[in-house]
């Protein structure tokens, strides 16, 4: 039996994703034309042989519990262990009002769910991770390297909200755990972990009678001399989506090529909940090129490169440019767009002209008519 | 578990003249339609109208249809109670036998349908492009009192005589069924749909059985039977989309009819879903210089030549300078670089290699007969090769004839 059991968290507030995390938690954002951003973390556990994974969750999961629902998209719907969804039945604070402040807390929150565990190790992941990270490799390398922790970071020093820095010796060894960082230096930290079943529950215990709860401040920072905390680096694409600006700098980056033969690589499928959507029909009129476009959608007008989930509509005489269109979105004849993100459900009148820049990308919130 | 209505679906047949696309797959698994197989219209218009038990019967080459049907799951019918049954022949105490017509079929699965105890029985084919709410003909069935109703839908006179056609009074109730007439009477063709209730359908399947000249088919033998003793069939008019893809010419055509809502063919309506078990790839992505007009397209393919009135299934890849017209690609068909494909049927991971010519259009192809071409699954094409129209290739690449 595989050793690994997976923990996603699905419960921090992003202010700078606006209206795209007005209605969901940042690991439900839609991304890649068809996924969701926790496919990516699930699919790399189950990719891993994962058989067990719980989602912790807190505030706005009904987009994610519809998503996720009995797993079976990821075969996580078993007899024995399977997904486990985690909305916070043991608030430490505040009853059901505050958020939890960090990592050790939500872990506390469903303490009795760690005791569940029955694999000897645990892989952490935040849910806005989009990645297609070797997991089973990041194991291995655990258990080889005698590390307590394994830490896995990017190789670089991107700078994400509220992202995690790490700086390390010739050995692997993490010296330095930075954050808050006006300009971001050493190695991104990705949040994802691998540690011992039995030491994480020492760990939140600890933290619990404390009264802490920060996994990178009283765990991370705090031992970094007594337990061997090592990293382990990740050199490919690895997106966190906290931001508007980089969930579209990110969007964008999948029309390359070589990014998409990274992330989608055949020997690690990312899995999806699949839509029952009809074929994608380009009509006569219809134009669209370096365009990442799901099922079921209809282009009669011009799309130049943006992503398109399915069932988007765009209209004869309309014109998209540089945007990403959720599901079902319609954009009516004649209507031209740029630099936009539109959100599940939106509409665009006829004759409607809507302009963002590359640097500046509008998001239009579900539902809305423009 | 007791059921009012449960459906049989005959899939067993080999569809032998679908040639080389059904030399290893019965001919219900068939890809259709970009992400469809044949099977998954009957399946979805079950389950759409409120049937929940479904016996598949399979015979000849059915490995390819098992794994596409699996659990019933994608269609819903993995209840419980009933579900999806792949049901093939097999043997009892006193030995079995292969199942040697439609009826056979069904008498040999007697006990299958008893333990659902229905009152009706739905019979349906694997190869129809078609939705139709199977409910509404039971209401039919159950109004006129019958002991049959088979669907029927009008046909241009001049065709009548290649259906199997049905003489009905004022009523719609059946007075005559004659098999592909010289002389037809009516232009009301059977659908090869047919309502059963089931007590009766039990005894007319139990005499059949026990005539050794009968060929244990519906439609030369039960129905005929049913009439000579006066029972009471009725006719239920179907208005809408229907085609029976039975061969090449009409499985594209009805690959090119999905293309044009205005045929009846809309896929899109999703008031009456046709689901499919999918598979998983990322979203089809589009180069900068890709022409794709007119054509339908699906996850995981690459396109970045030319596509016009085009069906392509899901995984194809379209290379640079490729140029695919009036054609259906089967999943994960590969066309290289300055690879020319024109009315073509293209099977399942097919490999077009670079500059290669597969197919041509009748205008060019005049005064010769022209014909579609056609390569069987897993047919893969050297550099330069050229397939003239009316050519089909077998998965090795040698000429098969028709």
């Amino acid at each position: 039996m595989n050793g690994l059991h997976g923990i996603i968290f699905s419960y921090e507030k992003r202010n700078d994703l606006r209206e795209l995390s007005e209605i969901r938690s940042a690991a439900s954002i839609p991304f890649g034309g068809r996924y969701r951003a926790v496919d990516f973390a699930l699919s790399n556990l189950v990719n891993a042989g994962s058989t067990d994974v719980g989602v912790v969750l807190h505030g706005r999961y009904q987009s994610m519990v519809d998503h996720l629902g009995t797993g079976k998209a990821w075969d996580l719907s078993r007899k024995r262990g399977g997904l486990r969804l985690l909305p916070p039945f043991n608030y430490q604070k505040d009853w059901g009002v505050m958020p939890f402040r960090g990592k050790m807390e939500a872990l506390a929150g469903v303490r009795s769910y760690l005791d569940t565990i029955r694999q000897e190790y645990v892989a952490m992941m935040d849910g806005d991770l989009v990645v297609n990270l070797p997991l089973a490799d990041v194991y291995e390398n655990h258990i080889k390297s005698g590390a307590d922790i394994t830490v896995v970071c990017g190789n670089d020093s991107f700078a994400t909200a509220d992202g995690t820095y790490y700086e390390k010796d010739a050995d692997g060894r993490i010296t330095e755990v930075l954050y808050n960082l006006n300009k971001p230096r050493g190695y991104r930290g990705l949040e994802v972990y691998i540690v011992s079943t039995t030491l994480l529950k020492e760990l939140v215990d600890e933290c619990n009678a404390k009264d802490q709860f920060s996994w990178r401040r009283d765990v991370l920072r705090a031992k970094k001399d007594t337990l061997n905390i090592r990293c382990y680096i990740w050199k490919g694409f690895a997106a966190q989506i906290r931001s508007v600006q980089e969930y579209y700098d990110r969007s964008m980056q999948l029309l390359d090529p070589a990014i998409r033969a990274e992330l989608f690589c055949p020997e690690r499928p990312i899995r999806a909940k699949g839509a029952d959507k009809s074929s994608t029909y380009i009509s006569d009129s219809g134009r669209c090129v370096n365009s990442l476009v799901a099922d079921g959608c209809r282009i009669e007008g011009v799309v130049e490169n943006s992503i398109l989930f399915p069932g988007a509509v765009v209209e004869e005489g309309a014109v998209v440019r540089n945007c990403v269109l959720f599901k079902e979105d319609i954009v009516r004849r004649g209507a031209q767009l740029s630099y936009i993100i539109a959100d599940k459900d939106v509409e665009v009148l006829e004759g409607r002209t809507l302009m963002g820049h590359a640097t500046y990308p509008i998001v239009l919130a579900k539902g809305s008519i423009v | 578990m007791k059921k009012e209505c449960i459906a049989m679906l005959l899939a067993g047949g080999q569809g032998s003249r679908l040639y080389v696309l059904t030399g290893e797959m019965a001919k219900p698994a068939v890809p259709f339609g970009g992400k469809y197989r044949i099977i998954d219209f009957p399946l979805s218009n079950c389950i759409n109208s409120g049937i929940d038990t479904v016996g598949v019967l399979t015979q000849y080459r059915p490995l390819e249809l098992n794994s596409y049907i699996g659990s019933g799951q994608p269609w819903d019918l993995d209840g419980s109670t009933g579900g999806v049954h792949i049901l093939p022949p097999y043997q009892g105490s006193k030995g079995g036998t292969w199942y040697k017509g439609t009826a056979n079929a069904i008498y040999q699965n007697i006990g299958f349908i008893d333990l659902y105890d229905p009152d009706y029985v739905v019979i349906l084919s694997g190869d129809h492009i078609y939705k139709m709410d199977y409910s509404k003909m039971v209401a039919r069935h159950k109004a006129a009192g019958a002991a049959c109703t088979i669907s029927v839908m009008e046909v241009p006179w001049s065709e009548a005589s290649r259906f199997g056609i049905m003489a009905v009074d004022g009523n719609d109730m059946i007075t005559e069924f004659a098999e592909k007439p010289k002389e037809p009477k009516s232009n009301l063709a059977s659908m090869g749909i047919y309502v059963f209730s089931w007590k009766a359908l039990r005894r007319y399947l139990t005499e059949d059985e026990a005539d050794p000249n009968s060929e244990n088919d519906f439609g030369k033998n039960v129905i005929p039977a049913m009439l000579n003793n006066g029972e009471r069939m009725a006719a239920y008019r179907f208005e809408g989309y229907w085609k029976d893809v039975g061969t090449l010419e009409s499985l594209w055509d009805a690959n090119m009819d999905m293309l044009s809502p205005a045929s009846g063919l809309d896929l899109l309506d999703e008031t009456w879903p046709i689901y499919a078990r999918s598979v998983n790839a990322p979203p089809a992505f589009l180069g900068g210089d890709s022409q794709v007009h007119h054509s339908a397209f699906n996850r995981g393919s690459i396109l970045e030549g030319t596509v016009e009135n085009s069906v392509l299934a899901p995984n194809v890849v379209v290379s640079k300078g490729a140029r695919v017209s009036y054609s259906v690609l089967m999943p994960g068909t590969v066309v290289k670089p300055g690879a020319v494909v024109e009315y073509a049927i293209l099977g399942e991971s097919c490999s077009i290699g670079e500059n290669c010519h597969v197919g041509g259009t009748p205008e060019e192809t005049a005064p010769d007969s022209w014909g579609l071409t056609v390569l069987a699954p897993g047919c893969s094409l050297a550099e330069g090769k050229e397939v003239r129209p009316g050519v089909m290739l077998d998965r090795n690449g040698e000429e098969v004839s028709r």
